[in-house]
């Protein structure tokens, strides 16, 4: 046990140095791009593996977090003129203060309502932002948002160097908050929810007080993660909310397998690497979106063991309402 | 508030109301016999709308309307059945069905929207009306064409619910509905029964998409918006009863066309979200779902 913990230690240290060390041996300002928006990815995967994968909770509207973050950071730093470092912290907070709202309903229903709540949730926040138009910039985006500096120092210096960094600590401060709370025992007591939610509930876990602490870390990060986002492009656009986003991320997590905060930050990075590289491709600009639906049906259809066997089991024995009894899948277990 | 409003307000929330029942009664019928909820019912509605299109419009083939219909929709139940066979059917035995078929359906979507985008182009098209010029409802005028949409929602509704109520496949659609494991046991083909159901439930979407085709103009995403109304009709509906949920949607049709009267269409759809989760507070199980608990 102590000897695999070293590994693992030793494994993480190491790719640590290598990311530090990327930015000397890598020069060309694309491929640093790249690793940046590979990083952003990242966090926003890990932290929805929090609430997916560790806590069970059914929550598509992962994606409407981050974007909530962009737009936030981006409009403080912009409109109102606030530090752009404070701007992202800001869109952090807003993000969590979303979720809470949309844990409102969230924490009192089962199953497919959850989907369908935190779905029309994120649709209706795009709504939002593409109607107030002149607030938002609506379809146009929002642009020419501030840029962070530090001591006198402009982050667009030196091709995109400093930017690396900002990224990088980013990252490895979010999966290190992240695999602190899976570890600690509030991350024990939403897993216990997860797999056995009546025994949990039994034992004197407060379900709806840590489903809500769950959405709300893990949209603190996405958001965190979108302020940096819109600070680092400087342009913020409706697109963030997009089916596209949702499935490209959503992906990440599931080849990355869930319930493993690593998983996904690793599939982040190829994957971005392999779906941006592909955008250069002539005709594949949108066409990698169907690659990165193909990828994920065969992900799911012959990977079970490896990732979704690691997905919440017990409340998707008991879907809501009238599901329950319904379910084709009862077929092979009953008869 | 005069006559007039009451009126426009009346109609517009009936056509809305109708278009919604279409799509979202689509949905419920999947959901109440397979237990899976279909995310790509949107995109399925798109393709019956784009390839009525493609035969019937001038641009393409030039056909009768008549034959774009019939190849449409006989086409979306094809892929419909095609869904059902790849994305739903590997995964009947596994105890977490619910939610990967979310993410296959999600990603058959996203799949179709990107298709249909190679395929078409980003430039919107329009399908010929079925029954061209302008009809006066209640001192409210529509187009014909929307008229046609109020008469048939209830007709095709209507024929539906006398399918699954005295035919013998739908008695069987509702058997397996109920509990799929007695209907087996008693010789029903449940197998076979899911690939009705979800035939049935494309060739209502592509209808649905043609019919709305000729009023709205087609784009890739022409499903996504109806989509997410659908689901906000069926969480208030609640899923299990296909006539809570089309009395759901004919209420949220009705509301969304006072709602954008009053204060306008841009804050409209939030208010009809704020307006969900008071309610979600209030009764999780929905506003006309029952309690199950």
């Amino acid at each position: 046990m102590s000897v695999a913990f070293n590994v693992r230690t030793l494994a993480v240290v190491a790719l640590l140095l290598v990311g530090l060390l990327v930015p000397l041996v890598v020069q060309d300002t694309y491929i640093r791009h790249l690793f940046i928006v590979a990083f952003i990815y990242a966090v926003v995967a890990a932290s929805w593996d929090l609430s997916l994968g560790y806590a069970g909770i059914f929550n598509f509207g992962h994606v409407a977090f981050f974007g909530i973050g962009v737009y936030a950071t981006g409009l403080a730093a912009k409109l109102l003129g606030i530090d752009p470092w404070l701007a992202m912290v800001i869109g952090g907070l807003a993000a969590s203060a979303a979720a809470a709202l949309v844990a409102l309903p969230v924490v009192r229903l089962q199953g497919i309502y959850v989907v369908l709540v935190t779905f029309a949730f994120s649709q209706l926040v795009l709504q939002v932002v593409i109607s107030q138009s002149a607030v938002t910039g609506g379809t146009q985006g929002l642009v020419r948002v501030p840029t962070i500096e530090l001591f006198g120092y402009n982050f667009l210096r030196d091709y995109k160097f400093g930017y690396y960094y900002v990224a990088l600590l980013l990252l490895v401060l979010t999966v290190a908050c992240l695999r602190w709370l899976v570890r600690s025992d509030f991350g024990l007591s939403i897993r216990a929810l997860r797999d056995n939610e009546d025994y949990g509930v039994s034992r004197g876990i407060p379900i709806g007080l840590q489903r809500l602490k769950v959405l709300m870390f893990s949209a603190f990060f996405a958001g965190l993660a979108g302020g940096f986002y819109v600070i680092y492009l400087r342009v913020a656009s409706p697109e963030v909310f997009s089916f596209s986003t949702v499935s490209l991320i959503l992906s990440m997590v599931l080849v990355g397998g869930t319930s493993s905060i690593y998983g996904p930050v690793f599939a982040a990075l190829g994957l971005t690497f392999v779906s941006e590289g592909l955008a250069n491709v002539d005709g594949l600009a949108e066409g990698r979106f169907m690659l990165v639906a193909v990828a994920m049906i065969v992900v799911l259809l012959f990977l079970p063991g490896g990732l979704a066997s690691a997905l919440p089991r017990k409340r998707l024995e008991q879907p809501a309402g009238t599901g329950s009894r319904m379910r084709p899948s009862s077929l092979g277990e009953k008869a | 508030m005069t006559a007039d409003t009451i009126s426009t307000i009346l109609v517009s929330g009936i056509v809305l109301g109708s278009v919604y029942a279409l799509m979202a009664s689509g949905l419920s019928l999947v959901w109440t016999t397979l237990g899976i909820f279909n995310f790509a019912h949107g995109a399925l509605m798109t393709l019956g709308a784009y390839m009525a299109w493609t035969i019937s419009d001038a641009a393409g083939l030039d056909l009768w309307l008549a034959a774009g219909i019939a190849i449409a929709v006989a086409a979306v139940i094809g892929v419909g059945i095609l869904m059902e066979r790849l994305l739903i059917r590997p995964f009947y035995d596994r105890r977490d069905i619910l939610l990967i078929t979310v993410m296959t359906t999600l990603a058959a979507m996203i799949f179709l929207e990107k298709g249909m985008q190679l395929a078409w182009g980003a430039r919107l098209k329009q399908l010929r009306p079925i029954v061209p010029g302008n009809v006066n409802l209640l001192g409210t005028t529509i187009s014909a064409q929307e008229a046609l949409i109020v008469v048939l929602a209830p007709v095709l509704l209507g024929l539906l619910w006398f399918f699954l109520r005295n035919s013998r496949i739908g008695r069987g659609i509702r058997a397996v509905g109920q509990n799929p494991a007695a209907a087996k046991l008693i010789g029903i083909d449940v197998s076979g029964l899911f690939i009705v159901t979800f035939a049935l439930s494309a060739g209502l979407a592509a209808l649905t998409g043609i019919l709305l085709g000729s009023v709205r103009l087609v784009t890739p995403t022409f499903g996504a918006e109806p989509l997410v109304k659908a689901l906000i009709i069926v969480i208030f509906g609640g899923l299990g009863s296909l006539g809570g949920t089309i009395a759901a949607a004919y209420l949220i049709g009705l509301l969304e066309a006072a709602l954008i009267f009053f204060i306008g269409i841009y804050w409209a759809p939030s208010m009809i979200f704020v307006l969900l989760i008071a309610i979600l507070l209030i009764r999780p199980q929905g506003l006309l779902g029952k309690v199950e608990r």
